[in-house]
This record gives C-alpha cells, sequence and structure tokens, in this order.
C-alpha cells in the first residue's frame, strides 16, 4: 500500500476530495505497470543488444552502435570480416524449411478442420462429445508427445527418416484441432436457411457448398491459414522431436543458443519483434473495427 | 448425420467422413498406439547377442574379401606376363601377410604363376576354415537372438526399470510445473481482470497490444531474453557488482543458468501469457451489472471476487491452468536452452536422451506416455475442481 501511495498519491488527490480515493484502482494501476515491466524489459534488453558492436550480446558493455549484424562486413578486399544476417546460409536456408512446411500444413490442416468441423456440427448423435475430444486431443497434449509420437510411426510404418515430412505431419496433428475449433465456432453462427433454400431451388449439393457455405467460411479460411501458418513457424517442442538431421529457423535459433550466443540471433530477434508488432496493431485494429460493426 | 447428408450429398459427405476418418486414425491414433504399443514392449540389450552379430559380420567381410582376392590373382596370372602392376588389386586390396610380398616383386611368368597357385591354394583354406566357423556362429547368434526374443513382448519392463533418479525427475518436472501454474494464476488474474473490466476503448486497445506483441514473439527469443539476464557476465549479476554485492574483480560471477531455479523462472516469463488469455476471455463475458450489483450490495472486494467473479471465470482458469501445465511439464525449450548441461536434466530432456542419445526407442516411448498420463490426469483434474466439460475447455 505504501508504495501504491508514492506512486499515486498526487494524481488522485482531487477525485479523493469528491468521492474517496480507489485504492483498489490505484494498488491495480501500480500492478499493472510493473506487470507490463516485467513483459518487456527483457525483450528490449535484447532488442539493444542486437545493435551493439561487441559479439557477445549484450547491452552492460557497449562497444559503439552498428548495423552490422543485420548487414555483415566486408573489409576493402571483399573478404568476409563480420558475419550478419545475410551472410548465414543455415538461417536462410532454415526459413526456407519453415516456409515450406508451413504451407505444407495449412494445406493439410485447413481442410481437415473444415470437414471436421462440418462433421461435428452436423452429426446428431450421442457419439458427437466423443468424436470431439478424440478431435481436440491433440491441443491437450504435449508438444513433444505429438513430436515423439509422428516421428516413430513414420519411421516404423513407412520407413520414412525423420525430416520436413514427419515435422509437418506432427504440427499438422494440432494445429488441424484449431482450424476446426475455429470452423466450428463460425457455423455455430450459421443461419442453414440459405442452403435448404438453394436446395429446395433444385441446386446440386457441391453447387451449394461451392457457393453458400465456402463463401460463409471464407473469413475464418482466411484466418485459420494466417493461425496454422504462425502456429507451425513459431513451433519448437515438436519441431525438435520430429525434425531429425534437418532443421527449421527456430530450430537453428535454439541450435545457436545452445552452442554459444551470437548477436545474429539478436538480430532475428529484431525481425520478429518489428514483424510481430506490426501484426499485433493490425489485429488489435481489426478487431476493434469488428466490435463497433457488431455494436452498431 | 442426417443433416449433414441432406445439405450436401453424398459425395461432399463421405469425402468429409473420410478425410476426418484419415485424420483419426493416420494422424492421432496409429501415432499414439504405435507408441504405446512400444512402451510397453521391453528391449533387452544384451551384450552377447550383439558381439555375435559383429563376429559374423566380421566373417562375412573377410569372405568376400578372400573372393575378391582369388578373382585378382586368378585374373593377374591370366593376363599375367611382362611387367606385373605394383597396383594390381590384390596387392591393394588383400592382407599384406598372404598375397602382399609376391605381387610387386614378381619377375618372371613361371614365378608368377606357381606363387598364384600357392596364394590360391592358402586363402581357399583359409575361406574352407572361415566358413565352418561361421556355420557355428550363425547357430550362436540364432540362439542367443530367439532367447532375446523370448525376453521381449509386453511387459512392463520399461516403466518399472526406470531409474530412481529418472523417477525423480518426472516427480520434480511436475511438482515445478505445478508451481509454475499456481505462480502465473495468482500473477495473471488481476491482469486479466483490470483489462476485461476497463471501460475506456483506447485504454483497453492498448493494454491488450501489451499483452498481444509479447505473446506472439517467439518462444525461443522470449527465453534467450531471459538467458541475457542470467549469464555470468548478464545484466543481473552486472547490477549485484555494481550494489557491492559480488565483484566481478574476484571472479564472483554467479552462473544463475546452472540452477533449476533459472529455469523456472524462465518458464514462468515463457508461458505466463497462455494463463492470462484465457481468463480474460471469461472475465470479459461478465456483464459489469453484476459487479455493481453486489458492491451496492455491500459486498466487500474479496467477497465479490470469490462469488461473482471468479465463479464465472471458472472455464477460462480452466483452459489456462492446462495450457501452463502442460506447456511447461512438456518443455524442451526453456531447460534445453537455459543453460544446456549445466543443471539438473528435465524429464523432456531425458525424452530426449533416450531417442537421440541412448537410441532406446521403446523406454523413450514409455516416458512420453509417462508424461502424457500425467497431463491427462492433469487436464481431468481440472474438469472436476473447475466442473467444466470438455467442450467448454477446447473452444
Amino acid at each position: 500500500m505504501s508504495v501504491a501511495s508514492k506512486a499515486g498519491g498526487p494524481a488522485v488527490s482531487q477525485s479523493a476530495r469528491s468521492f474517496g480515493v480507489d485504492w483498489g484502482g490505484v494498488v491495480l494501476n501500480v500492478y499493472i505497470g510493473f506487470f507490463f515491466l516485467y513483459l518487456f524489459f527483457p525483450l528490449a534488453i535484447m532488442v539493444l543488444a542486437a545493435f551493439n558492436a561487441n559479439d557477445t550480446p549484450s547491452i552492460t558493455d557497449w562497444r559503439g552502435l552498428t548495423l552490422e549484424w543485420f548487414t555483415g562486413r566486408y573489409d576493402e578486399n571483399g573478404d568476409l570480416v563480420v558475419r550478419g544476417l545475410p551472410q548465414d546460409d543455415r538461417f536462410l536456408q532454415g526459413l526456407w524449411h519453415s516456409l515450406l512446411i508451413a504451407f505444407g500444413v495449412i494445406a493439410v490442416a485447413v481442410p481437415l478442420g473444415l470437414a471436421g468441423a462440418l462433421v461435428l456440427t452436423r452429426l446428431e448423435s450421442r457419439g458427437t462429445t466423443f468424436l470431439y475430444t478424440i478431435l481436440v486431443s491433440p491441443i491437450l497434449t504435449p508438444g513433444i508427445v505429438l513430436g515423439v509420437s509422428t516421428m516413430i510411426f513414420w519411421r516404423d510404418y513407412f520407413s520414412v527418416e525423420a525430416g520436413l515430412l514427419t515435422t509437418m505431419v506432427a504440427h499438422s496433428v494440432f494445429i488441424s484441432s484449431y482450424c476446426m475449433l475455429m470452423f466450428m465456432a463460425r457455423l455455430q453462427r450459421q443461419d442453414r436457411v440459405q442452403e435448404e433454400a438453394a436446395l429446395d431451388l433444385g441446386a446440386s449439393p457441391v453447387l451449394v457448398f461451392r457457393r453458400i457455405t465456402l463463401p460463409f467460411l471464407m473469413p475464418t479460411i482466411f484466418t485459420a491459414s494466417v493461425i496454422a501458418f504462425l502456429q507451425s513457424i513459431e513451433n519448437y517442442n515438436t519441431t525438435f522431436f520430429a525434425i531429425g538431421s534437418s532443421w527449421t529457423l527456430v530450430t537453428e535459433i535454439g541450435a545457436r543458443l545452445r552452442f554459444g550466443l551470437s548477436p545474429v540471433v539478436n538480430a532475428i530477434g529484431v525481425i520478429f519483434v518489428l514483424f510481430t508488432i506490426c501484426a499485433a496493431v493490425l489485429y488489435v485494429l481489426f478487431k476493434q473495427r469488428e466490435k463497433r460493426r457488431t455494436i452498431r | 448425420m442426417s443433416s449433414l447428408y441432406r445439405t450436401y450429398g453424398s459425395f461432399l459427405t463421405s469425402l468429409f467422413i473420410i478425410m476426418v476418418a484419415v485424420w483419426i486414425v493416420a494422424l492421432i491414433a496409429l501415432p499414439q498406439i504405435n507408441m504405446i504399443e512400444r512402451a510397453f514392449i521391453f528391449e533387452p540389450r544384451g551384450g552377447a547377442a550383439i558381439q555375435a552379430q559383429v563376429d559374423v559380420d566380421r566373417i562375412y567381410q573377410r569372405l568376400s574379401t578372400i573372393k575378391y582376392d582369388i578373382a585378382a590373382i586368378k585374373q593377374e596370372a591370366a593376363g599375367g606376363g611382362g611387367p606385373v602392376n605394383p597396383f594390381a588389386p590384390g596387392a591393394k586390396i588383400g592382407e599384406s601377410n598372404t598375397i602382399g610380398p609376391a605381387a610387386g616383386t614378381a619377375p618372371g611368368l613361371s614365378q608368377t604363376k606357381d606363387s598364384a597357385k600357392q596364394r590360391i591354394a592358402k586363402l581357399r583354406a583359409e575361406e574352407a576354415e572361415l566358413s565352418a566357423k561361421l556355420v557355428r556362429l550363425e547357430e550362436d547368434e540364432e540362439r542367443l537372438k530367439a532367447e532375446q526374443e523370448a525376453q521381449k513382448g509386453y511387459s512392463l519392463r520399461n516403466f518399472t526399470t526406470m531409474s530412481s533418479i529418472h523417477f525423480k525427475i518426472f516427480v520434480m518436472t511436475l511438482l515445478y510445473s505445478v508451481c509454475v501454474t499456481l505462480i502465473c494464476f495468482v500473477v495473471c488474474y488481476p491482469i486479466a481482470y483490470a483489462v476485461a473490466q476497463t471501460t475506456n476503448k483506447e485504454r483497453a486497445a492498448l493494454l491488450m497490444l501489451g499483452l498481444i506483441i509479447p505473446y506472439a514473439i517467439n518462444e525461443l527469443l522470449r527465453i534467450f531474453a531471459w538467458v541475457m539476464i542470467l549469464a555470468t557476465q548478464g545484466i543481473f549479476n552486472v547490477v549485484l557488482d555494481s550494489m557491492g554485492l559480488l565483484s566481478f574483480a574476484d571472479g564472483q560471477g554467479i552462473q544463475w543458468v546452472a540452477s533449476n531455479g533459472a529455469v523456472f523462472c524462465v518458464m514462468v516469463y515463457a508461458y505466463i501469457l497462455f494463463m492470462v488469455f484465457p481468463i480474460y476471455n471469461t472475465i470479459e463475458t461478465l456483464d459489469r451489472n453484476q459487479i455493481e450489483a453486489a458492491k451496492d450490495l455491500g459486498a466487500s472486494t474479496w467477497r465479490i471476487h470469490t462469488r461473482v467473479v471468479l465463479p464465472h471465470a471458472k472455464p477460462g482458469i480452466a483452459v489456462g491452468s492446462i495450457m501452463t501445465f502442460m506447456l511447461s511439464a512438456g518443455s524442451i525449450a526453456v531447460p534445453g536452452l537455459v543453460g544446456p548441461g549445466l543443471h539438473p536434466d528435465w524429464f523432456s530432456q531425458v525424452i530426449y536422451r533416450n531417442f537421440f542419445e541412448a537410441g532406446n526407442w521403446n523406454i523413450g516411448s514409455a516416458y512420453s506416455l509417462a508424461l502424457l498420463l500425467a497431463c491427462m490426469v492433469f487436464v481431468f483434474i481440472n474438469m472436476v475442481i473447475f466442473r467444466v466439460g470438455i467442450r467448454e475447455i477446447a473452444r
């Protein structure tokens, strides 16, 4: 309480005269402040260290501002002096692997999620809850178990060694479930009258699906693809077990962290952070616009 | 089912059902069943059978070398005459003690032919001897393998042979995960409440942004940020140094990352936001009038939370706890990257070692199954405590 009174004292004194200080609110605000400090301070350190010329990531041992970790540096003879991000082939290759996997996951998970959601929302039977439990169970399974089971399964049954394919499949197992939940949320708001009307007017089922159901689900197909893509790119725990001797961007970052820190990782971190901030701002703006629309 | 069929016809209906079936069978059920099956098959690692196999392999290798040598000598003798190529295949590939001296030095045709005959005879003798030995050894190998097969088969031995160290790690990992979950809940509940109850739109959006950004930043980078803080030359030690609590000059930097406590702290940081969002989502749906009504009727802040907000937030708390627990118990990222190899292993690392270092997949499967079961038990306990169904948990 004493900390709170020091921090919020002068600001609330005016309202205090009229209806008493809302001490609870002050404490809560201070608490929120500390919480956000806790969330952002480590990230700020990481971002700052990417611009330090010191070749072990640090902000306390400052050796001058540099962009070398982003660009690399060549001396006058054209020899590489500082290996920056563009010179790091493994990261670029890893990014390529990640993208391949992520697009594969979208191709598998979105259709599976859609099929699962359609079957579940229209299956009027007692088995629904059981089926539902099975289909969402991957979400409730630890990532490493999914990675392990997929890796062994493909080795034992198809003699496929762990690699990009097994990683793609392991990701699809749980990302399909996420997609399914998104489609189910959308389908619950669906008005089935349109479909029935179209059928009554003689449209074929395939036409109904293509012209009515799919357009209705289009926004969800888009968001589900984005979420699937991000989940796949970001994943580490499942990937680590299913990737075998290959690597993705994230497992490569992990490998670098295990075998000695390098500011190049900080540089990647900065890019990730910038990308995330842009995406998050867009998301929040989009959400707000949607909210306003529904209120109206 | 009838509704599905009525709307989408037989073709699309069967397509959807086939897709779901493939999903369940090929992606979910069979891999798990396969893992469970391996978990219950004990793989004896007897040295004798492996040694026998190695011996047999070695004899096979020697036999093929002999065959090759004989062929080479024959060819050499047939095409012989003239200067003998010092790099004749026989000289290069065969063992030097049997054919080495003859190959390079043979001066004339007849001498070469004689020595070639001798060498072939010698090799044939060796071949016969080895073949006899091979039969014996192969019998041995068969017998040993059969013995092993007999020992194999379904049993609980993968679990019962779990060493006490591994079992302790298992229990500790689960305990740590429960603690992570509890701390996350205590820290996050006020935040989720505050954000959900903010009436000012701009402020709410800003708070939301502040939560989403760290949530969306990659797990590994969040861990890395903390490694920078806790490293021996990291910020934490520098601060302690400047406060005079330790001095770098005397080499007193504390290796924080080498402790399980550091792993624990980083885990809280890495997974805390998985607790915020589910709780936020449920509190957001709570009608503010209920809180106002409780206030007007004279309820204390404590009672408002225990009687109005918390009961409403139950499903969110259940989801948050399950996610946080599952992520911490199954995390290979945090223990693997915070001071790798410096602190005692976590269970996920034990599983990793079984698969990729010891190469004992069945024990690895058994341990994975143990982890899976622990998580299932946790989910079940949560469902009972918070009285929520599976549909409310996975939404």
